[in-house]
């Protein structure tokens, strides 16, 4: 596996889309099973997406047909888009990146792809070809739990979040509402820069999800683990994928997603955002191409059971992967329902800034094939500050408990806590 | 081909309408903000004006006194149905135990049809304005349906364009009947 080799050289340092590992026989079987990888080595032109950077620039970058393009769009970049002024950050509103060499593969039929651009360095290719063809190399370098130089922040106490849940709710009786997605964000200060390489691995390995990333991005290293697709398209043919409705447990029972799919409230949280998604798809999408299929699935991840729907349609002639990508964007269900008034909402209730979080992470491969996460259960090391940050949070209705969104929220964030300081 | 104007209250199923509205027509939707609504002088140079769903309370959204004093035909959505029956001295307040994302049914009494919808709202029409003639009721009694009884108005107040509603197709095209559209 090319990701737990060491890099082709010393200074090289990759990108990484990776789908889930090899199905293993005591976890049950994601039914978004993605086995596909891309790693992209050695940059060799970035773009740092502004609120301002015109969309033929981004349309341009990833028109090459030869070499796929690998990003992410921040949420501070999507609030910009609805003109909700963001708070102070220092984080990037997106970046698109060509490479000099990408790995594309399959973690199911082991095979493997190397990709070059016409400019690669022969040196480059070479190692990276004598590491394809070498097979099998050295287990991934173990992860061990970090150092803190201090304690774990949370940006919304226990009272703080539950008072957040009653002020949604105040905006749903309002009419202002009907879903808000409320986010708690954690910093960890830690005393050395963290093997973020090592984590990602060890996260991927033992928490299987089918969106993982790695990215670098200057003093930012972005380790997502995200379960859900924000959009895939090829040739036209569009799906989202969104997620609602949750279920912790600590013991797998399968009665328990029969407790899930027959929950009123969970059903309606999930039925909202479908609806919100097929709007948004609809702004490129053909008439008549837009369809509802598997609504309420369910998969496991993260010790969590999951519902899900298929969205599907047939993007427009006249409109570009990109097109869609930034139209829909932020994706719906990790904003609520109306999307704008509700986003200027969780702008006054959540005090910490989202960055990276509930934005995307994706591929093109070619300008007619995008796959896009949306970047939940997702954190990063600041190398400026010394701090690992990472997010979690929860879809709000009507009906919701304030306890129960708060342990769900805590639930969700326990995938960074445990594997960073146990 | 009809000439609809969609007017968006900011809403996020406003697309879905604009699908729906063409589904039901084959007639392409011209979607517009509402707040360019009194700009655009529109309702004369239409043949429907479709108020769509938004956030938040009739009152605030004044820009539609023009459309639904125009004489042109308006098919009010959700919040749509609503502005129009404040527009005529009905009300429109909190609903107890708010609905959303939830399939229900509905009698529709001037078409003598029951049917399955999406509901989404926390508001509702508690009293219904003069002229108003209510077409539609749940199980329960809400205000689901109206018309005017001399002008060219139709609401709903559930959602035809979402995928919890059975026949999104059929609610359009009787509203439209309704309005000597079709």
């Amino acid at each position: 596996m090319l990701l737990s080799a060491p890099p082709a050289r010393a200074e090289s340092c990759a990108d990484v889309c990776a789908g889930s590992p090899a199905p293993r026989q005591d976890v049950p079987l994601h039914p978004m099973h993605e086995s596909e990888f891309m790693a992209g080595i050695e940059p060799v032109e970035s773009l740092h997406i502004t609120a301002a950077t015109p969309r033929e620039h981004m349309q341009r970058f990833c028109s090459n047909r030869h070499t796929p393009v690998i990003g992410y769009l921040s949420y501070t970049y999507g609030m910009e888009q609805y003109d909700i002024a963001a708070r102070e950050h220092s984080f990037p509103a997106g970046l698109l990146r060509r490479y000099q060499c990408v790995v594309t593969g399959c973690t199911r039929t082991g095979r493997l792809r190397l990709l070059a651009d016409r400019h690669a360095d022969s040196g480059l290719v070479d190692s990276l070809c004598r590491l394809l063809q070498a097979g099998s190399p050295e287990p991934p370098r173990p992860h061990t739990p970090v150092t803190a130089a201090g304690p774990l922040r949370q940006s919304l106490t226990r009272e703080e979040y539950q008072e957040g849940v009653r002020q949604t709710q105040r905006h749903i009786a309002a009419g202002d509402t009907y879903q808000l997605n409320l986010s708690i964000r954690f910093d960890l200060p830690l005393a050395t820069p963290p093997d973020t390489t090592a984590l990602f691995l060890h996260l991927w390995l033992n928490r299987p999800a089918p969106f993982y990333a790695l990215l670098h991005d200057g003093p930012l290293t972005i380790v997502s683990t995200s379960p859900e697709r924000y959009l895939r398209i090829s040739r036209g043919t569009v799906l989202t994928q969104p997620i609602k409705g949750t279920l912790a447990f600590d013991t797998w029972q399968p009665q328990l997603v029969h407790t899930l799919t027959s929950s009123p409230k969970e059903r309606a949280e999930l039925s909202m955002i479908v609806d919100l998604l097929r709007n948004d798809i609809s702004t490129r999408c053909r008439f008549g191409s837009v369809r509802v299929r598997d609504h309420c699935s369910t998969f496991v991840v993260d010790r969590l059971i999951q519902m899900y729907s298929n969205v599907h349609g047939i993007l427009r002639p006249d409109s570009t992967p990109l097109d869609l990508l930034l139209d829909a964007f932020p994706g719906g269900s990790v904003t609520g329902c109306p999307k704008l008034r509700t986003m200027q909402i969780i702008d006054r209730l959540e005090p910490h800034s989202r960055d990276l979080y509930c934005g995307s992470i994706f591929c093109f491969n070619g300008p007619d094939h995008l796959d896009a996460s949306v970047a939940i259960r997702t954190g990063w090391h600041d190398a400026r500050t010394g701090v690992f940050s990472w997010f979690a949070g929860s879809g709000l209705v009507t009906d919701s408990v304030p306890e129960n969104e708060y342990a769900e929220t805590m639930a969700k964030a326990r995938k960074f806590q445990e594997a960073l300081c146990p | 081909m009809l000439r609809i104007l969609l007017s968006d209250n900011d809403d996020s199923f406003t697309m879905n309408l604009a699908h729906l509205l063409h589904a039901a027509t084959g007639s392409t939707p011209q979607v517009v903000n509402h707040t360019a609504l009194a700009a655009r002088a529109p309702a004369a140079e239409q043949d429907l004006v479709v108020i769509s769903p938004g956030p938040g309370h009739p009152d605030e959204y004044p820009c539609y006194g023009p459309v639904l004093q125009s004489g042109r035909p308006v098919l009010g959505i959700c919040l749509g149905m609503q502005i129009i029956n404040c527009h005529f001295g009905g009300t429109v307040k909190a609903l107890a135990g708010c609905v959303h994302g939830k399939s229900d049914t509905v009698v529709m009494t001037d078409a003598d049809k029951t049917l399955t919808v999406g509901r989404y709202h926390s508001l509702h029409c508690a009293t219904t304005g003069t002229g108003l003639q209510v077409t539609g009721r749940t199980p329960q009694g809400l205000v689901m349906a109206l018309r005017h009884n001399s002008l060219p108005l139709y609401g709903y107040q559930f959602h035809p364009e979402s995928f919890l509603t059975a026949e999104g197709v059929w609610c359009i095209r009787h509203a439209l009947r309704s309005l000597h559209i079709l």
